[in-house]
């Protein structure tokens, strides 16, 4: 399912495309009517990035403006929070606002929120809604998870890609595309890039967002994987100061 | 504890040693735990318990890739990735047979060609036994429980018995009561499992950073600092990450290594 977003990995394409493609999938291959994803910036503002149909986008809005529901207990806490009942009494109490507006203003009955999640930082949320009550398959379960975890790399590839915001870079010849180095699905699985990432926040004093994108700029300008640069970082061979920008 | 007589008794004093830590490993699941709180108390056993020099734990994540989650060394997180990047190893096979799987000695078998070779390349890999259980849960595994002795031989079967229950206690682990509401709840245990790891790495490295240690220095600063003062391991990573604990409290040393 994930398989038509996770191919965007490496291309240079906005946020909202990422969402879009995400959101749809999810819609076809999963058990529910409906999705939308909404990024959460460092403000209690939020923005949603898409919506897959008004249904989805008013329950972004009345979270946004309740400032409670499924989406803001899954940013706040970090763990995907699961509401396969709006109607049933443990979801009323625990957002009571929000269940009495949505039971009011939509036909929704389950709600399911998944974090976008980067070690500590929420970089956005997943709303999943359906019109009937029940949990999810567990193999729906795992492909919404998929689907998080590929928007989360997606979306963090984004933020820290080296010239992201500029048109693109000049490439190296041996490579398919510009400027990789070697993001995809397997470079979470490698704790040295946390690590690192730990280190360069440490020794530049900034966020950990800000330290990933410094050591993938630097991998860009070095041509190298960002697994080995962050390797090095590890070894102390290589340290990161204001003045290397 | 491995010998070549397994049944003599293999360590005196050690079931009440296995007592207490089954009993510790309950305490930790009757209160509002954290997986990965448990899954590192649970490899610290094993190392104790089973005279292992490393164990790490590995759990498949959404698409079914396995992950380290807690381990007692870099060294035996090393032994996962190589497995991991060759694609084939005795954890993975382990899973994916959601059976137990032993390796007396790594130099001597041909099982898994490319996991030996990268192995055999890399020097910081000491490790000449390997012994893995999975995490079973309703005949399939969710993971897999790695144990690592840097001499070749054989667990005797009680201390196979006593790995698989360490193992099963793992899963039970992961699952806690909420599993009962819906299944999709292991996955769910699992991703925040999984995430933990990212920012306990990342801790590890702030406190690495700040204080010169290396990573399993600024790990057991992390640790003793969770412990001592009953915090969970990510909540403490996390505060760490987001700057709300001062790493000097953590590792007690100022910063020693000049910057930039």
């Amino acid at each position: 399912m994930t398989a038509a977003v996770a191919e965007l990995v490496g291309e240079n394409v906005p946020d909202e495309l990422v969402a879009e493609r995400l959101c749809r999938a999810c819609v076809e291959g999963l058990d529910v009517d409906g999705a939308a994803l909404s990024l959460l910036t460092a403000h209690p503002a939020r923005s949603t990035l898409w919506a897959t149909d008004p249904v989805a986008h008013r329950l972004e809005d009345l979270q946004f403006t309740l400032n409670e529901g499924a989406c803001v207990e899954a940013a706040l806490t970090g763990a995907p929070v699961l509401a396969a009942d709006l109607s049933h009494s443990a979801e009323t109490t625990r957002w009571p606002v929000f269940a009495a507006a949505v039971a009011e203003q939509t036909p929704v009955a389950a709600l399911f929120a998944l974090p976008l999640q980067w070690g500590s930082v929420t970089i956005g949320v997943l709303d999943l809604y359906r019109r009937t009550p029940g949990h999810l398959s567990p193999a729906s379960w795992r492909d919404a998870l998929a689907a998080a975890d590929t928007a989360a790399l997606l979306l963090l590839d984004r933020r820290t890609r080296p010239g992201s915001s500029t048109e693109d870079l000049p490439g190296d010849a041996d490579d398919d595309r510009n400027g990789d180095d070697g993001w995809g699905q397997g470079v979470f699985a490698h704790p040295e890039v946390h690590q690192a990432t730990g280190m360069v926040l440490a020794q530049l004093g900034t966020g950990a967002e800000e330290a990933l994108a410094r050591m993938r700029a630097h991998a860009f300008a070095e041509r190298r994987l960002l697994v080995d640069v962050a390797r090095d970082v590890v070894a102390r061979r290589l340290r990161f100061t204001e003045e290397m920008r | 504890m491995r010998h070549d007589s397994p049944s003599q008794d293999p360590r005196p004093g050690r079931e009440r040693e296995v007592g207490r830590a089954f009993v510790e490993l309950a305490d930790t699941l009757v209160d509002d735990y954290d997986a990965l709180d448990l899954l590192d108390r649970l490899v610290t056993h094993c190392v104790s318990l089973l005279a292992a020099d490393a164990a790490a734990i590995l759990l498949a994540d959404p698409r079914g890739e396995l992950r380290t989650v807690a381990s007692t060394s870099e060294d035996a997180e090393l032994m996962d990735l190589l497995q991991l990047h060759a694609g084939e190893g005795p954890c993975l096979q382990a899973y994916r047979d959601a059976a137990p799987i032993s390796v007396p000695d790594l130099t001597t078998t041909d099982r898994w060609p490319a996991f030996t070779a990268a192995a055999d390349a890399t020097t910081a890999t000491v490790f000449r036994s390997v012994h893995s259980l999975p995490l079973r849960l309703r005949g399939e595994a969710i993971g897999a429980l790695n144990l690592l002795h840097h001499q070749p031989g054989s667990l005797p079967p009680d201390d196979l018995a006593l790995a698989q229950a360490l193992a099963d206690v793992a899963t039970i682990g992961i699952l806690s009561e909420r599993v009962i509401r819906n299944s999709g709840i292991v996955a769910e245990q699992l991703q925040t499992a999984l995430n933990s790891r990212v920012v306990v790495e990342q801790a590890k490295g702030i406190l690495a950073e700040h204080s010169a240690l290396d990573m399993d220095q600024a790990f057991e600063r992390l640790r003793a600092y969770s412990r001592s003062n009953n915090l969970r391991l990510a909540d403490v990573a996390r505060d760490i990450t987001t700057g709300r604990i001062d790493p000097t409290s953590v590792t007690g040393r100022h910063r020693s290594s000049g910057r930039g």
